[in-house]
């Protein structure tokens, strides 16, 4: 019995962690390129679900394709967040500029969803949600499996483009090294809208799969980009497979706290450990360590 | 802190004692001329977040530190000094010290985050902590109530003075006079500050740490103090706030309201004291004057948040320097 | 031979694999011009950060005017009589150029803790000695009429005279300057050269890590030569040229 309730919690973690994952590569895919936090990623996460939403709903696409607008919507998000915050202010080069920026694009979004949309929240029905898988006492949606394999196949479709593509590669370049970047013959604005518009796709692929497991209202990307922050520094920022397992580890303590203490709890466990992340491993689960040049 | 608006040395102590009466005439005159409730809690709402942006300010815009948490020191000055009067019968006033000195103690933990971390590490642990506290306000049903509330806190008791009626604090305008002048008050401790040379070994922190340590400023000691003395105004605040609305909830204090209490600060002017003021003043008195917009207040707020980013970072302080210089300019050009 | 006021010990210092200080050991006499002198990557800037306590020394001492500097913040030396200039500039750039050197009377203001808080006659005091001894500072180095300019605006040569000009506010006794030369024109070095001598006759011991050799072969008493982490030679300028280690490593050729 109680071998059964801990796999129905490592399924559930498993299935929240690959959402957080979603969200979190963005955020870290940003980071590492161009050392900037996008705070209106959540929004992106959150108009992407609408977008879904009423795709399906309203068009009567197939929850497949809606997937697939939300990706486009995210994409189109990402290109004018950077004409419009991240390209004009990279000039004056301040480090909290381009953060504070988008934590007012990200009020603006929100309050303005809030206002079209309404605080009720959507039911989100795909026909994946109904259908139930029952496997030795544990079970699970169809839409849970569709969830975690979209993300592993996303997540290995980016670590081929990381890795394989002659663009993936000058990505990792500017990541590592970006005044050199330069050198390998590519336009830097041209890879930093490449990077900005993949990790709004992500986010906005993310919330077409996680609004019909979690709720669909104008905070729902919000509620979730609180956690993928402290998973991306968990993971160590920047670093992919640091947020792979960190957006795990986040799923299954979120998945167990809520079998084993009280649902409340999940944030102030998540974020204690990430407050004791950063006062004994600031770089990370998967370190690698930079010393300040004087 | 690259775009801060630096502050000059200019020291002229009989204008700024000449300021400082007008704007207690303008605190004295205001509930006078306003007499309807509505503006009158409008009135209060504004000294209630100019102490909040100042006592931001005074982390963000003087020490440098990307401080995302001032959302939680608010909310546990309004919590600690509450649960205190409500629960234990303390003394208005023994309870309004313990709240802003709980708050300062709280800035002082979250410094210590700050003393590893710089920049956006320093943001995301600063808003982890407001996730921290506003989950326990959310969740320790016994103490808080959680998201039930605490109803019915009683406004601070009367003050006696010998010869003259007692000074009621139900009276609406009794109570904004007690918040603005204390607020007033802190203003001036902090101008005070700031214009000293804790003000300039804070500066110097923002502007370079290596470079300050290497002028014998202790940069973690001056990082700690700032957010202590930041966040214990940010605490008076919610002292305020909870005696002043009479109920607390615990979604009063999420994160958002960390980045509306930003979003003064840097509308107003970062790095200076008297930005933030009417920043405060202007973000909490737009919204009602465009009264059609209602519920879209807080994309006001982003809107304007985005705007002055990108187009004058240095805010309405920026902005009244251009036009300062630019009439100037033209009174020069016209003698000619 | 004057008192020895710095003194190192076997210092070593490893980041990472790379060995940047290896058993380096010297004495500075006081009122002397030190040098350091060496190849890129000889380890002379990480030396300067040891000094400086920006870093610690993994093993080996170093003794200020008697005082073991063990563990100590690079802020406590610099109450104990260390200043220093950076390499690649440090100013305060949103600051006035005034400001910039106010801060650094950090260590020397008069003030009873109640003036912070309440402005009076020890307060008023203060500020105004620190703006008259900064602008003394400021025009000793070139610069007063370019108090009110942001430090930022500053040309490169300015910029570098501004960082001497503030470390100088703390009052040194032993003033480390990092490559000040790197980036000035002709008339610049002359000018700083001639600083460097007056600040040597105030008392205040000088270690400069330089490329110009002419600069100094002309104002140091002592040099050390460093190539990878190691010490080369110790001594007189007149005894490095004729050094074979030395000559060596440069090849023969810079050191004519």
């Amino acid at each position: 019995m109680t071998a059964t309730i801990v796999a129905q919690q490592i399924i559930n973690g498993v299935v929240l962690g690959s959402l957080y994952v979603l969200v979190a590569l963005g955020l870290t895919l940003i980071y590492g390129v161009l050392v900037q936090i996008n705070f209106a990623h959540a929004d992106f996460v959150t108009l992407g679900a609408f977008a879904a939403y009423f795709f399906m709903h309203l068009l009567g696409g197939s929850y497949l394709a809606s997937i697939a607008v939300a990706l486009l919507v995210g994409a189109l998000l990402g290109v004018a967040i950077n004409l419009a915050i991240f390209a004009p202010l990279r000039h004056k080069g301040s480090e909290l500029l381009p953060l504070i920026a988008t934590i007012g694009v990200s009020t603006m979004m929100q309050n303005a969803m809030l206002a079209v949309f309404g605080p009720v929240p959507y039911a989100f029905e795909t026909p994946y949600s109904q259908r139930v898988f029952r496997v030795a006492g544990t079970f699970f949606t169809e839409q849970s499996v569709i969830i975690v394999l979209v993300s592993i196949a996303t997540i290995a479709l980016l670590y081929a483009f990381m890795k394989f593509t002659f663009l993936g590669k000058a990505l990792r370049a500017v990541a590592q090294d970006r005044e050199t970047a330069g050198l390998m013959g590519i336009n830097p604005n041209y890879l930093i809208m490449l990077t900005i518009v993949l990790s709004s796709a992500l986010a906005g692929m993310a919330g077409a799969m996680l609004a019909p497991v979690l709720v669909l209202t104008p905070f729902a990307g919000t509620s979730v980009i609180v956690k993928a922050f402290a998973i991306v520094i968990i993971g160590g920022f920047g670093n992919v497979e640091g947020t792979i397992l960190a957006g795990l580890l986040v799923g299954l303590i979120e998945s167990f706290t809520t079998q084993y203490l009280d649902p409340g709890l999940i944030d102030i466990v998540v974020f204690g450990l990430l407050l004791l992340m950063l006062v004994f491993r600031p770089t990370g689960l998967i370190s690698e360590r930079r010393e300040e040049n004087v | 802190m690259s775009d801060a608006v630096a502050v000059g040395p200019a020291y002229r102590s009989s204008r700024r004692r000449l300021a400082f009466l007008f704007a207690a005439l303008v605190i004295a005159v205001l509930p006078l001329l306003l007499t309807s409730g509505y503006w009158r809690t409008n009135l209060t709402l504004c000294a209630i977040n100019v102490l909040l942006a100042i006592g931001l300010d005074f982390i963000l815009g003087y020490a440098g530190q990307l401080n995302l948490g001032q959302s939680a020191f608010y909310g546990l000055g309004a919590y600690v000094s509450t649960l205190l009067i409500t629960k234990f019968g303390v003394h208005f006033w023994a309870a309004f010290a313990a709240g802003v000195a709980f708050a300062g103690l709280a800035g002082m933990i979250l410094s210590l985050f700050a003393v590893r971390l710089r920049g956006h590490y320093l943001a995301i642990a600063s808003l982890g902590f407001a996730v921290i506290v506003h989950q326990i306000l959310l969740n320790w049903i016994s103490l808080t109530q959680g998201p039930l509330g605490i109803y019915g806190i009683p406004p601070p008791p009367a003050i006696a003075i010998p010869g003259l009626p007692p000074i009621e604090f139900s009276n609406q305008v009794a109570l904004f006079y007690l918040v603005s002048a204390f607020a007033l008050l802190a203003y001036l401790l902090l101008d005070q500050l700031v214009r000293s040379p804790i003000g300039e070994a804070l500066t110097a922190v923002r502007e370079d740490e290596i470079s300050a340590q290497s002028l014998g400023i202790n940069a973690n000691a001056w990082k700690v103090f700032a957010f202590g003395v930041g966040a214990a105004v940010g605490g008076a605040a919610g002292c305020f706030y909870a005696t002043f609305v009479g109920t607390l909830v615990p979604d009063a204090f999420f994160i958002t309201e960390s980045f509306t209490i930003l979003a003064m600060v840097i509308v107003g002017g970062m790095g200076t004291l008297i930005g933030p003021v009417f920043g405060a003043i202007l973000l909490t008195l737009l919204p009602e004057l465009l009264r059609d917009i209602g519920d879209l207040r807080l994309v006001v707020y982003g809107l304007a948040l985005t705007l002055v980013v990108l187009f004058m970072p240095g805010g309405l302080v920026q902005g009244w320097e251009l036009l300062r210089r630019k009439f100037a300019g033209a009174r020069v050009a016209g003698g000619r | 031979m004057s008192e020895i006021l710095l003194s190192a010990k076997s210092l070593h210092k490893s980041f990472g694999g790379v060995r940047a200080v290896r058993d380096v050991s010297y004495d500075i006499p006081q009122n002397s011009v030190f040098a350091i002198i060496g190849p890129n990557g000889a380890g002379k800037s990480t030396m300067l950060n040891l000094i400086s306590g920006v870093y610690q020394p993994d093993t080996g001492s170093l003794t200020f005017a008697g005082a073991d500097m063990a563990g100590m913040p690079s802020y406590r030396r610099v109450r104990l009589g260390i200043a220093r200039t950076f390499q690649k500039i440090r100013l305060f750039k949103q600051l006035s150029v005034l400001d910039n050197v106010v801060a650094g009377f950090h260590i020397h203001h008069d003030i009873p803790a109640w003036q912070y808080l309440i402005h009076a006659g020890a307060f008023r005091r203060d500020h105004a000695r620190c703006r008259e001894e900064a602008m003394e500072l400021l025009s000793f180095m070139g610069l007063a009429r370019r108090h009110d300019t942001l430090a930022g605006s500053l040309s490169y040569g300015e910029q570098r005279m501004l960082e001497y000009a503030r470390a100088l506010a703390t009052r040194p006794k032993l003033l480390l300057i990092d490559e000040p030369a790197a980036g000035l024109n002709a008339a610049e070095v002359d000018t700083l050269l001639d600083r460097i001598q007056t600040t040597r006759k105030r008392d205040v011991t000088v270690v400069i890590v330089e490329h110009n050799m002419e600069l100094v072969m002309t104002v140091a008493d002592r040099i050390l030569v460093m190539d990878y982490g190691q010490r080369l030679f110790e001594g007189i300028p007149s005894d490095v040229q004729k050094d074979p280690a030395v000559v060596a490593a440069y090849l023969g050729g810079e050191l004519t």
